[in-house]
């Protein structure tokens, strides 16, 4: 058979791109969206580094970068294209490293981030096919795999401050004499390197929030279901359970409502089902908290939650003229 | 915060301006009936083509000359001066009383008939149809006498018990005998199924047909002058022009001196629902309301890239519909599915695409979905 021959259907000299309509566009990219969330996150770091020392950011450093050459080979071995150019590899690795200790050793580091992207995305198909949130899931393997590397408080023992939600599961509600929340505000408590500094997060946070490039409704609905669990237990005895303030000030919590709870492919679509999953996530940090072993509930609470994403997807409105 | 050019607003002092008839008209007539051939002498306004189905209304020369070039896809006249060679006859269309025999007049003189049938409630679409668009505003600031004559005839044929204009809020815009409706002049509030909520309550509704002003116009001008319709009025650049069928897109942008590179996108209709033209030759067809040339570096280009779930398709969706489920259905070929998601209730204003992040063609897996499931359902009901 003879192929067609190809007769161009206009003139040369003037070649008009075509595409499908709309014509029109945002001009938002995923490439803007993941430099506004590692905006949002340089606060938090110079935050970590002025209190972990330089440490602080190598960890975060090598963490991104074993993300982005993982994501690069993972792509390379799919025969995809290489687009690490995008950022998100980058992004998901600083995540991770930010629910490390500063004093974490190299190699937790550099398997974690491996697995955040290998584990966490590529496995399930590479960025946006995540049913949990990427960081979280190598967080809970290298969590479950080398507990002593992740404590936080055997790695920090050096600092005279504690990490205060091991205090409130092991000491009880009458230790937390020692904490002043101004001081927990300003990021003065022990934690991961970056998700300890509240009040540097909350101005990231609110950042992207107020830009549009993370779904507020999350990230309010899920301080609320904190601040709500909390508030019920400590209605029913103050001298057992923490204030619902203590709970927003500690641990990774406002690090999960406005960064891990918001990743946008383990999270629902449509304002009824973001609240609601805001809420459980919430709710779930402070019954993992006190009933559970891990004494952050953040991680496993959003982990728990993401799986119920597709069923909360369920719940939307009747469309346009439906029946 | 993001700026987003949605507004409908308009903003003119001039009136429609008239491009000068071409020396050659390239008229689109793939799916048509021709009825004309190679070589022939056409006079203004003769017919050349008819719309095969039963409500489309016939196509017109819209100069007199020769017949140049007759394809699969278009039909090229050789315009000449020759105004005083054969002349179409008008048609007396008021003389015609309400019927069957009217609608034909009407579709022969290029007027498409179907939404001119009994109901309730006529709605007239007076709002600018998109952003960048001012058509809809200028007709009814300019032309209120076709736009009534047309309202009349509509009147006759649709014989509704209640009229209702609905234009953009902080205008005074009127017809007589319509109810007037101020609607928000934003984008996507003028596409019809918003506006006959606006104005009825109900999301398609049964007893509610919609006629947009440029349609109305269109019938006003037969109606008036009984010649058929042979040009539209479209905005370019920000002026509306009165522009005659078929002209080459090139010599509209020759006329008013705005010059294409390569690369740029030249839209035919609105920014969000237009169609990009692959050649500056292409004509201008009955009911583009705009051209815009868009250059490449002004958007970032569409990509086949996967969706990563941030929603911002299903918040900003008016139709309420799973756009993001929608588009991975239609893009595995998953049609029914698509289906269930309220494929149907879209109205395609291209909102969804417009903001996506990964730069999904969104609109485009849409209605590709809309066309495979007709295609389909076509070929059980033969």
């Amino acid at each position: 058979m003879t192929p067609p021959i190809i007769k161009s259907m206009s003139d040369i000299t003037v070649r008009l791109m075509v595409s499908p309509p709309p014509h029109w566009r945002s001009g938002r990219t995923i490439q803007k969206m993941m430099t506004a969330h590692l905006l949002a996150l340089l606060p938090a770091l110079a935050m970590g580094v002025v209190m972990y020392g330089p440490k602080a950011a190598a960890v975060a450093a090598l963490a991104g970068a074993t993300a982005i050459a993982t994501e690069a080979l993972c792509l390379k071995l799919q025969n995809r294209d290489i687009d690490v150019d995008n950022l998100t590899a980058l992004y998901a690795g600083v995540l991770f490293a930010f629910l490390l200790p500063a004093s974490a050793p190299w190699w937790l580091v550099i398997i974690g981030a491996a697995l955040t992207i290998a584990l966490g995305r590529t496995v399930f198909g590479g960025f946006g096919s995540n049913p949990v949130c990427a960081p979280l899931v190598a967080w809970a393997v290298c969590r479950l795999s080398w507990p002593a590397a992740m404590d936080i408080d055997l790695g920090l023992s050096h600092f005279l401050l504690n990490y205060p939600p091991d205090q409130l599961k092991y000491f009880g509600a009458q230790a937390l004499g020692q904490y002043d929340y101004l001081d927990l505000l300003l990021g003065r408590q022990l934690g991961g390197l970056g998700s300890s500094q509240i009040l540097a997060l909350l101005a990231g946070g609110v950042f992207l929030a107020a830009r549009g490039w993370i779904s507020s409704f999350i990230a309010a609905a899920f301080l609320l279901g904190v601040a709500a669990m909390a508030a019920v237990f400590w209605f029913l005895d103050p001298s057992q359970y923490a204030d619902p303030l203590f709970h927003l000030l500690t641990g990774s919590t406002v690090f999960g409502a406005f960064f891990l709870a918001t990743d946008t492919a383990s999270s629902p679509v449509g304002k009824i089902p973001q609240i609601l999953f805001g809420l459980l996530a919430g709710a779930m940090v402070i019954v993992i908290r006190i009933y559970g072993v891990y004494s952050d509930g953040v991680p496993f609470a959003i982990m728990l939650v993401n799986l119920l994403s597709p069923l909360l997807d369920r719940v939307r409105p009747k469309p346009f003229g439906g029946r | 915060m993001l700026k987003i050019h949605y507004s409908l607003e308009s903003d003119f002092e001039k009136g429609i301006a008239d491009i000068a008839t071409p020396e050659e008209l390239s008229i689109q007539v793939r799916n048509l009936v021709l009825k004309a051939k190679k070589g022939m002498q056409v006079a203004k306004g003769e017919l050349i083509a008819e719309h095969p189905s039963t409500f489309g209304g016939a196509y017109h020369a819209a100069c007199s000359g020769k017949v140049a070039k007759v394809d699969y896809h278009h039909l090229t006249i050789k315009c000449d001066a020759d105004e005083a060679g054969k002349a179409v006859e008008p048609v007396n269309v008021a003389s015609l009383g309400a019927g069957v025999e009217l609608l034909r007049v009407l579709q022969e003189l290029g007027i498409n008939v179907a939404p001119l049938s009994k109901t309730e409630i006529l709605v007239i679409n007076g709002m600018n149809p998109e952003p960048g668009i001012t058509v809809a505003e200028q007709l009814l600031r300019d032309e209120k006498a076709a736009l009534e004559a047309g309202l009349d005839i509509a009147r006759k044929l649709c014989s509704p018990t209640r009229i209702v204009l609905a234009a953009a809020k902080g205008t005074s815009y009127s017809l007589a005998g319509a109810e007037r409706k101020r609607i928000k002049a934003k984008y996507p509030n003028s596409l019809d199924a918003l506006v006959v909520k606006a104005v009825t309550g109900k999301e398609f509704p049964a007893n509610a047909k919609v006629i947009n002003v440029m349609d109305l116009y269109d019938l006003g001008r037969v109606a008036l002058t009984g010649l058929p319709v042979t040009d539209t009025v479209m905005t370019v650049g920000g002026r509306n022009y009165r522009v005659p069928l078929g002209t080459p897109i090139r010599h509209v942008m020759r006329s008013i001196g705005q010059e294409i590179v390569s690369g740029d996108t030249v839209v035919l209709g609105g920014p969000f629902q237009g169609e990009a033209v692959y050649s500056l030759d292409e004509g201008v067809k009955k009911s583009d309301y705009g051209l815009f040339a868009i250059s490449s570096k002004e958007f970032p280009a569409v990509q086949d890239a996967p969706c990563i779930n941030c929603g911002d398709c299903v918040n900003k969706c008016p139709a309420r519909i799973q756009a993001n489920l929608i588009s991975r259905y239609a893009e595995f070929e998953r049609f029914e599915d698509a289906e269930k998601h309220g494929l149907h209730s879209c109205f395609e204003c291209g909102l969804c695409a417009f903001n996506c992040f990964s730069r999904r063609p969104l609109l485009q897996y849409i209605r590709f979905a809309k066309a495979q499931l007709r295609a389909s359902r076509q070929g059980e009901d033969s």
